[in-house]
C-alpha cells in the first residue's frame, strides 16, 4: 500500500516538474508548478513530517506560487508567451542535466551509512511540531535571528529594485 | 525504499536545473530555481527520515525561507526589466555587455 501511495505521488511531482520545464504557455507552467509542490508535501507526510508538509503545502503552493502569477498577471500575454520556448543551444543543456543526473544517481545508489533506525526517533517523542519548535528555538536559535534578517533584506531590496525614479 | 526517495529527489534537482539552462523566459527559469531548491530540501527530510533525527526538518524551514526571499528579489528583477526592456527573454538582458 505504502509502495502504491508513494508511486502515485512521485509520479504527480515529476510529471509536474516536467510540465513546469516544457510547457509552452507560462501559465500552465505555473499550475504544474503547484501539481509538483503538492506531490513533494504527499512525499513529505509519508517521510514523517507532516509540520513540514503543510509548511510546504502554506509556502510554496501557497505563497510563492500566487506571488509568481500574480507579477506574471501583471504583464502581455504576448511577451510571456513567447514563441522561442527554449535557448538555441538548447541541446547542450540537456545532456548537462541527463549527465547531472545520472552523477547524483549513482551517488544515491552507492549511499549507504549503517545507523539506519529508520523514522524511529521521528514519531517517539510525542509531537512533531513540538520537537522541532524544541530544536529550533533552542539549538538553531541564532540561525533562525539571521533568517529573519534575511527576509528583511530581501523586502528592502524588492522595493528598492522596483522603485520608479531607478537610473541607469 | 529510501533510494527511491532519494532518486525522486535527484530527478527534481535535474529537472530544474534543465529547466534553468534550456528556458528563456525569466520567470519559468525563477519557477525552475523553485523546483531545484525543493529538490535540495526533499533530500534534507530524507535525511532526517533516514537518521532518525528532526534536524533535517528544521534545515528545511531555514532552506524555505531563502527560497522565498530568492523568489521575492527575482520577481523585483523580472519586473524592473521588464519596465526597461519590455520583454522577459535573458538573452535581452546582458545590460552590462559593451
Amino acid at each position: 500500500m505504502a509502495e502504491f501511495v508513494f508511486f502515485v505521488l512521485a509520479l504527480v511531482t515529476i510529471v509536474g516538474a516536467l510540465g513546469t520545464v516544457i510547457s509552452r504557455n507560462a501559465y500552465a507552467s505555473a499550475l504544474w508548478m503547484v501539481a509538483a509542490f503538492l506531490g513533494v508535501s504527499g512525499l513529505f507526510i509519508m517521510l514523517n513530517a507532516p509540520f513540514i508538509a503543510m509548511l510546504q503545502i502554506i509556502v510554496y503552493a501557497g505563497a510563492i506560487a500566487v506571488l509568481i502569477i500574480f507579477v506574471m498577471m501583471l504583464m502581455d500575454r504576448r511577451v510571456l508567451n513567447n514563441k522561442e520556448r527554449f535557448n538555441p543551444q538548447y541541446l547542450w543543456g540537456v545532456v548537462l542535466g541527463v549527465g547531472l543526473l545520472a552523477d547524483l544517481s549513482a551517488l544515491a545508489f552507492k549511499f549507504r551509512i549503517n545507523l539506519s533506525h529508520i523514522g524511529e526517533n521521528l514519531t517517539l517523542n510525542g509531537s512533531n511540531t513540538k520537537m522541532i519548535g524544541d530544536v529550533l528555538f533552542k539549538r538553531y536559535l541564532f540561525p533562525f535571528e539571521i533568517t529573519a534578517i534575511i527576509l528583511l533584506i530581501a523586502l528592502i531590496g524588492a522595493v528598492v529594485l522596483t522603485r520608479k525614479d531607478i537610473n541607469t | 525504499m529510501i533510494v527511491y526517495y532519494m532518486i525522486v529527489a535527484v530527478l527534481l534537482f535535474a529537472i530544474g536545473a534543465t529547466g534553468v539552462m534550456i528556458r528563456r523566459n525569466f520567470i519559468i527559469v525563477l519557477m525552475s530555481l523553485e523546483i531545484m531548491l525543493n529538490g535540495a530540501g526533499m533530500l534534507l527530510i530524507i535525511m532526517a527520515y533516514y537518521l532518525g533525527n528532526i534536524s533535517g526538518q528544521v534545515m528545511f524551514i531555514f532552506v524555505a525561507a531563502v527560497a522565498a526571499s530568492e523568489t521575492a528579489i527575482g520577481l523585483a528583477i523580472a519586473v524592473m526589466m521588464y519596465k526597461r526592456k519590455g520583454s522577459l527573454d535573458i538573452n535581452n538582458f546582458s545590460m552590462l555587455k559593451k
